[in-house]
């Protein structure tokens, strides 16, 4: 679906994104991590068409993307970080007009709010939503025309829990159905909950790309860290595939003098920290 | 093509939510309904009370040509607004990444509102006129304020990044007409500090009753519309 090779941009004379190359195979979660001013927004420009002055190759659904026509939008559904919401308009009249610009049958608009839990306020002016409320109108914005490929920058940002959890399950079942999609986040639970793959990005260069269950098992093994009282609190740590010879945990189990053990997995965060000195937050 | 023909009417019907932008589009009826039956009232009577031959005829032709300009001057400034607005909204970034794309996104905010302005202007201008122009004079006028109409919506749309500003910047980009009336009232040779202007010229060549003076309006205002339009499409 996606080939990058040898991608370079720069606003200024200063390279922003350098050398860049991967790809992303049709059905697959792309995330891309990395911290703010990474050049994660600007790759996914380069690959919806916006900035087209980059060298070296962006193929997209088999199209170079400075090459690109109308067309090519026929394909691709983008849900930016921010509204792009006509404000005074309700959210239905905002997904018909959105809907008819594509030439593409639209997905049928009441059953994708009803999917995002807004068939009641669907005559209501977009002004009046609640920042949650657009986050989810803005995604089903994107896929009204069922697109190949979706682009979607923080989907989860500012969301509560149960919202995104909802807006997860969506993207879950858009995958079901074989879209590709890349997600753009800082978030490293929801990369290594939804992505297939991720690629950590800091100054415009892809540090490291794997699945985020690969990357995590290269830090090494889990810990385990429990605590006991011996006049005062004492704790001790020692990694999980190496319990059963922790003579001194297998004493406190036995005397049932545990006061906590509890596992510490390692996370994206901390394979980023290892991999680039700076932290995804 | 469908891409743009429903985004121009998506901004059509936009309009009748913002009755401020929607009076905008009839203004050039109701001026001209001033220009044309109020003025020669008002010539009349200052006439007769300053017992003069006349008094504000001499500037008619001037008026007409603040009229040419006005309907490409008021669809520009709906334009503008609206896009102004879609900016503040971020729409216009999402309907870039649309089967109407940038290029579309301009034709429908201000290439067919230009045209219905040209289309507009030749339309009223013979009706409401107060001197007696040819028909080729008309057509000229008509194309000078189109065009002049694109120089204010670029001006205002490079020097503002949102609709407050919009509305400040308005008030401004529109002095630019005014090189119009400075060959009606300066008459030496200083006026040419103002050629740069292109409405200088369209003034020059209706004082002089000249087509031969609308020679340096076009090229200035492609000039200026070149110009312009590089610095709006660095900006978005």
């Amino acid at each position: 679906m996606i080939q990058v090779k040898n991608l370079s941009f720069s606003y200024t004379k200063q390279p922003f994104i350098s050398d860049m190359s991967f790809s992303v195979s049709s059905g697959e979660i792309f995330g891309f991590l990395g911290p703010s001013g990474a050049g994660k927004s600007t790759l996914q420009k380069v690959l919806i068409g916006m900035l087209t002055t980059y060298q070296g190759s962006a193929i997209v659904n088999g199209v170079e993307c400075r090459e690109r026509t109308k067309n090519f939008y026929e394909n691709i559904g983008v849900d930016f970080e921010f509204s792009t919401m006509y404000e005074k308009l309700t959210a239905k009249e905002n997904l018909r007009f959105f809907s008819s610009l594509y030439e593409k049958k639209s997905r049928p608009i009441e059953q994708l709010l009803e999917k995002a839990g807004l068939e009641h306020d669907a005559d209501k002016r977009v002004s009046d939503y609640s920042k949650g409320m657009k986050a989810r109108l803005n995604f089903i914005k994107a896929l009204l025309h069922d697109p190949l490929l979706l682009c979607l920058d923080e989907p989860t940002s500012g969301l509560d829990p149960t919202n995104s959890r909802v807006m997860k399950d969506m993207i879950l079942e858009e995958k079901a159905k074989g879209k590709t999609i890349l997600l753009t986040t800082h978030n490293m639970q929801d990369a290594a909950e939804l992505c297939d793959r991720v690629a950590f990005i800091v100054g415009g260069k892809i540090c490291a790309l794997d699945s985020p269950h690969k990357l995590i098992m290269s830090k090494g093994a889990t810990t385990v860290t429990y605590t006991w009282m011996e006049n005062e609190e004492h704790s001790a740590s020692c990694p999980l595939d190496c319990l059963s010879a922790d003579e001194q945990l297998k004493r406190l189990i036995a005397e049932n003098r545990l006061q906590s053990i509890h596992s510490s997995e390692p996370t994206l965060n901390d394979i980023f920290m290892d991999l680039t000195g700076r932290t995804l937050l | 093509m469908k891409a743009i023909r429903l985004s121009f009417w998506g901004m059509v019907t936009y309009l009748r939510r913002d009755m401020m932008l929607f009076a905008a589009c009839l203004a050039p009826i109701l001026v001209g309904f001033l220009f044309r039956f109020v003025i020669p009232l008002f010539e009349d009577a200052l006439t007769d009370w300053f017992h003069v031959p006349t008094v504000i005829s001499p500037y008619y032709g001037l008026i007409d040509i603040l009229f040419a300009m006005l309907s490409p001057a008021m669809f520009g400034f709906v334009s503008v607004m609206v896009t102004l607005e879609e900016n503040d909204e971020k729409t216009a970034k999402y309907l870039f990444i649309t089967p109407l794309t940038k290029h579309g996104y301009l034709i429908a905010r201000f290439g067919i509102p230009s045209v219905f302005a040209l289309l507009v202007t030749v339309v009223l201008l013979p009706v409401f006129k107060l001197s007696p122009f040819p028909f080729s004079y008309i057509v000229l006028l008509a194309a000078g304020g189109t065009l002049q109409g694109i120089v204010i919506v670029l001006l205002i749309l490079t020097l503002s990044s949102n609709k407050l500003e919009g509305m400040a910047v308005t008030k401004l980009s529109t002095l630019i007409m005014f090189g119009a009336a400075i060959p009606f009232f300066v008459k030496d040779n200083v006026q040419y500090v103002l050629s740069p202007l292109p409405s200088f010229w369209i003034g020059k060549a209706v004082f002089e009753n000249s087509l031969f003076y609308m020679l340096p309006t076009f090229p200035l205002l492609f000039v200026w519309i070149w110009a312009l339009l590089k610095q709006f499409l660095r900006k978005i």
